[in-house]
């Protein structure tokens, strides 16, 4: 099998499991609006990486989606960089971004994050979910490169 | 680049520590899964350190993915008894909201109930079971962007040294 069709194998396989992942999100609360108790399960899930502070989180059906707005960020930003991924880079290259691109996009994440925990300020949803997108955008390049990588080495063992 | 596999155990299992004992504690959980990508950071830059020649991001993704299992287990037990802790401290936080008559968010309750109730032994080892599945894709991340922004170094073997350079031939003398 050459090259590029193994990473197009990886990229298919990360493209399902972030609409997977993001279809589940909006499924749990849609869930619990028509009172189905698998939602439990699904929210249960979520726990595991997000405080899921409804607070801090986006409401559809009402009642608050699955993690909160920066991981929805974070997640959706995913995605959006994942489309772009073969524009940008093709799926034949796996190099790493600069690293001065990755630390100029985690900037405002980082600042955010660090001044809402030390009550600095307390930043809307909407901007949290704003500077988890931005962050989220470059993730899929790493995660591209450091798997696809992984896949090429191992047909070379 | 010489064969030796890096040791991935020593740094999975102390970037997966850090990021699992963080991620359980009260008020430092609200960082989400940031504290396993930061972990498996972590491993990746210990990975580094040691190895002699320049990483891939594949050793990264290796490294991150141990990592983030590690911290699912280790986030399972710690947050076992923050759990009680976490809930109680976050209800106080709401009910007095509540006095002052601020809209409150229509889950709330909800949201504690979800956290509340008996330790159950299986739903323990199958949430530890869906927290290590997701915990190892997000540490392979955080390890391959480890790698990307520590895994490199600059020629780490001695090279041999040059030979000198041939001498010009000295024409005949006359």
């Amino acid at each position: 099998m050459r090259n590029t069709t193994k990473i197009g194998f990886v990229y298919a396989l990360t493209l399902a499991g972030i609409l997977i992942w993001l279809g589940a999100i909006f499924l749990a609360p849609y869930l619990q609006s028509r009172g189905i108790t698998f939602f439990r399960f699904v929210y249960g899930c979520f726990s595991t990486v997000c405080h899921q502070k409804p607070t801090r989180s986006f409401f559809i059906f009402g009642h608050p989606l699955g993690v909160c707005a920066r991981c929805l960020g974070i997640y959706m930003g995913f995605l959006a960089g994942l489309v772009f991924y073969p524009l940008n880079r093709g799926l034949s290259h796996l190099r790493l971004p600069d690293k001065r691109l990755f630390f100029a996009v985690s900037a405002p994440i980082v600042l955010d994050t660090a001044a809402n925990v030390l009550g600095i300020w307390n930043t809307s949803n909407a901007i949290r979910f704003a500077v988890g997108g931005l962050w989220g955008v470059i993730l899929p390049f790493y995660f591209l490169a450091g798997i696809g990588e992984l896949v090429l080495r191992r047909k070379k063992l | 680049m010489n064969g030796q596999k890096p040791n991935y155990l020593t740094p999975a299992l102390i970037g997966g520590a850090i990021a699992g004992i963080l991620s359980g504690i009260p008020v430092l959980n609200c960082l989400c899964c940031l504290w396993i990508i930061g972990g498996a950071i972590v491993a990746a830059y210990l990975l580094g350190k040691d190895a002699q020649t320049s990483l891939t991001s594949g050793d990264g993704a290796i490294v991150g993915a141990f990592s983030g299992v590690f911290g699912a287990v280790v986030n399972s037990l710690v947050g076992i008894p923050f759990q009680a802790m976490n809930l109680a401290f976050a209800k106080r936080v709401f009910e007095r909201i509540a006095e002052y008559g601020q809209n409150m968010p229509s889950d709330w309750e909800t949201w504690f109930n979800r956290g509340a109730g008996p330790f159950s032994v299986a739903w323990f080892l199958f949430g530890l079971v869906i927290a290590a599945a997701i915990f190892a894709a997000l540490g392979a991340l955080g390890g391959i962007i480890g790698v990307a922004l520590f895994g490199k170094k600059t020629s780490g073997t001695p090279q041999a040294p040059l030979p000198p350079p041939p001498q010009p031939a000295t024409p005949p003398q006359p």
